[in-house]
């Protein structure tokens, strides 16, 4: 199962799913993770960890942890 | 208007994400009857204020914390949502003035459409028109509101355009009587299931509402306008949706650099070097200004009114303990400025990202980051800010180390250790010392960090979820005007609020230093007029409540090296560390005839004796003990007081207090036994 933790830099997809028993879910469906999204993977910080995903013609930094709960395909 | 008809004073609220520009619209609305309690990092606190009477009579304006949904992921936000529903002074707000931003249409919209399931009553208010129109798109208001059946309004801040029309609806509605819906609570907590219809709802909005920038002005043909009458309309719309979504192609290249593995750790740094460096060449000179401006003014006071009981208490009750108060204002003024700069900049944002991971490594969060480096301003407002960690625990653990941060207050302190130290010709040792202060107060700070982590389960009893969501808003240049009207607001809210306290607590250290013994006898013979003041002036310090209160805790002192008197200045230190220069000047009983305050506390520290041994009373030995001490110890009532509050215990602030005021004992035994035993003294 692919995530939104284990994308390339600068990979696009689209999400299929939300881990909705990630306690983050809401928070993450609230800010424009939802299903049928594309998201791009632009940013990576130290370690990297957290990551910066291109959401909506937004930038948001999530942790690893939370990005693994976003299903992509 | 309709005639005969009042309007009835309103109560509205300002609403909206993070970064959306409320508080830009609520500065043009309130003008300069806001009272704004924001501070750098974070809006932590409600700001009120009068709509301009030339726009309307009476009408109140709350501006506030941004949120993302109804459903509050952190305190900050909490509080925010609460308000919607009741505010404790003004009542639930009569309507909600929603600021959302252009050009992130979609996920503003969010909270647009929860409002409104919610029965809240709301104007929209977009801005950011000009970011969406230099991508050549633009929103077709009159469409968005009947979709979303609300006033829809475009403002923007800077040039004041649209704050006419958004006045008319304020007065529109402000002259319906109709009684108002009661919003539902329980509806702010949305399912899984919900939160994605509402996506798909406002998706099928705003695929209506973005059009090509000259679509919306009717009546000018253009070539975007036939082309997109040829192509299919679903087609084109889709197209106008994804050019919206494009993200700002300079922000990405900035960040290519500022969240690099290696150039984003080096800038990094720098930015940390240049906000410290900037404590040492600016906030110094200007406390020596400050320090030497009050230093005069004592002493003029004196002259006039004479060396009396009430000359004594105006120069040294009152012109010092108002200067001690002003003179940590240079490095608050300073850190609020570059503070607010790089949150306007969008750079804080990007800092606590590049921070989160190892941070998370000693419980602490990204999100950390601004509350800790506010705590180099003053542990007040970093505790306050705290509010926007999501996570209780590590809010609560990053509420435990802010008190080791090298707070404003603690600088006057270390400039007059220092100053004794090392003589003035080699100031630029001095800089080194005090670098090396603030930066070992930042490896305790972490190394007890991850110690209480150790423990957390059993010091803050609390266990959450940690998380780090946290949008990197879009570079652009800061708003001077608004980072400096900010930063003097915080600056005097701070001023106001530990100003009065500093200065009662000089008032009343004054009067345990003067009373009961106010005329003392001294001993009749050939001394010339300076000898009896200074013996009048030791005689009444020795028989004053101060000197009963110190000799009771002599006892701990004498370890340090230090006698009563130092102690009497550190308990008043309590009230804010700084006021132990202050003490020290009244009880060493300086005359501040000529030379600058810091100049006369110095002369009389070397020749000070411990009067029961005759030994020197300020050695390197006691000095550097001293910094050790202060590096650590807790010592400002209001810090406890903030803690206590936002931690909604005395647990906390009791274990703070005892954990740090035993480190600095312990320490500072420790270092001036060492380095006596080492032959320094």
């Amino acid at each position: 199962m692919k995530t939104a933790a284990n994308l390339n830099f600068g990979e696009k997809v689209v999400i299929s799913e939300i881990d909705f028993t990630h306690p983050s879910s809401k928070r993450i469906l609230e800010i424009g993770f939802t299903p049928g999204q594309e998201i791009e993977l632009v940013n990576r910080s130290l370690f990297h960890d957290p990551l910066a995903f291109s959401i909506r013609g937004s930038i948001i930094a999530l942790r690893k942890n939370e990005a693994a709960s976003i299903i992509v395909s | 208007m309709i005639p005969g008809k009042a309007e009835k004073p309103v109560l509205a609220a300002l609403v909206g994400q993070p970064n959306a520009g409320k508080t830009s619209l609520f500065n043009v609305l309130t003008g300069k009857s806001a009272k704004t309690v924001n501070y750098p990092g974070s809006t932590v606190e409600y700001s009120t204020g009068n709509i301009l009477t030339k726009y309307l009579q009476n009408h109140t304006l709350l501006d506030s914390p941004g949120i993302i949904s109804l459903n509050p992921g952190s305190p900050d936000e909490k509080v925010a949502v609460d308000i919607l529903y009741n505010h404790p002074k003004f009542g639930s707000p009569d309507f909600l003035i929603v600021v959302v931003d252009a050009s992130q249409l979609q996920r503003h919209l969010l909270l647009v459409k929860q409002l409104q399931m919610c029965g809240f009553r709301i104007i929209i208010a977009l801005s950011m028109l000009d970011t969406l129109i230099k991508k050549n798109l633009d929103i077709d208001t009159n469409t968005l509101s009947s979709e979303l059946d609300c006033p829809v309004v475009r403002v923007d801040s800077r040039t004041g355009k649209g704050v006419p029309q958004l006045i008319d609806i304020i007065k529109n509605l402000s002259l319906q009587n109709d009684n108002l819906l009661k919003p539902a609570t329980a509806l702010g907590d949305l399912t899984h299931a919900q939160l994605i219809g509402i996506y798909n709802e406002i998706e099928r909005v705003t695929s209506l509402v973005i059009n090509p920038a000259d679509d919306v002005e009717p009546g000018h043909p253009n070539l975007a306008r036939a082309n997109s009458q040829l192509i299919l309309l679903g087609v084109q719309r889709a197209n106008n949706y994804n050019e919206c979504k494009k993200l700002d192609a300079n922000s990405l290249r900035i960040d290519k650099y500022m969240l690099h593995p290696f150039w984003g750790l080096i800038s990094f740094m720098f930015i940390m070097a240049l906000i410290f460096s900037s404590i040492f060449w600016l906030a110094i000179p200007a406390m020596n200004i400050i320090d030497e401006l009050f230093g005069f003014l004592a002493s003029e006071s004196v002259l006039l009114i004479g060396k009396n009981i009430w000359g004594n208490f105006i120069s040294d009750g009152i012109i010092s303990g108002v200067g001690s108060v002003m003179v940590f204002v240079p490095q608050i003024f300073i850190l609020f400025f570059i503070l607010g700069l790089l949150e306007d900049s969008g750079y804080l944002a990007r800092g606590a990202m590049l921070i989160d991971k190892p941070l998370s490594k000693i419980g602490l969060n990204g999100k950390s980051f601004v509350p800790m480096l506010s705590g180099f301003a003053c542990a007040i407002p970093a505790i306050m800010a705290t509010r926007t960690i999501p996570n209780r625990k590590e809010r609560f653990l990053t509420i435990f180390i802010i008190p080791l941060m090298s707070c404003s207050a603690r600088l006057p302190v270390y400039a007059l250790l220092i100053a004794y130290l090392i003589p003035k010709e080699s100031f630029w040792l001095g800089g080194i010392v005090l670098l090396a202060i603030y930066v070992s107060s930042i490896v305790f700070s972490v190394i007890i960090a991850s110690i209480v982590n150790r423990f957390s389960n059993s010091v803050f009893k609390t266990e959450d979820n940690s998380s780090f969501i946290l949008e990197l808003p879009t570079y652009k240049m800061p708003k001077i005007k608004n980072v400096i009207s900010n930063t003097l607001n915080s600056s005097y809210i701070y001023l106001k609020k530990a100003g009065l306290t500093i200065l009662a607590f000089s008032v009343i250290l004054w009067i345990l230093t003067y009373f009961p013994n106010t005329e003392p006898s001294v001993p009749a013979g050939n001394y010339s007029t300076e000898q009896i003041e200074e013996m009048v002036a030791h005689q009444r310090l020795q028989t004053s409540y101060a000197a009963d209160l110190g000799h009771y805790i002599q006892p701990i002192m004498l370890p340090l090296g230090l006698d009563w008197r130092v102690g009497v200045a550190l308990i008043s230190a309590f009230a804010a560390r700084e006021v132990f220069v202050s003490s020290l000047a009244l009880i060493f009983k300086v005359t501040a005839d000529d030379a600058t305050l810091q100049q006369s506390i110095l002369l009389s520290m070397r020749e000070a004796k411990i009067e029961s041994t005759g030994q020197l009373l300020f050695t390197p030995a006691t000095i550097i003990g001293l910094i050790i001490f202060f590096v650590f110890a807790l010592q400002c009532m209001s810090t406890l007081a903030v803690s206590r509050q936002e931690t909604g215990s005395w647990r906390v602030p009791v274990i703070q207090l005892i954990v740090y005021s035993g480190i600095a004992y312990i320490l500072a035994f420790l270092a001036v036994n060492i380095l006596r035993s080492f032959g320094i003294n």
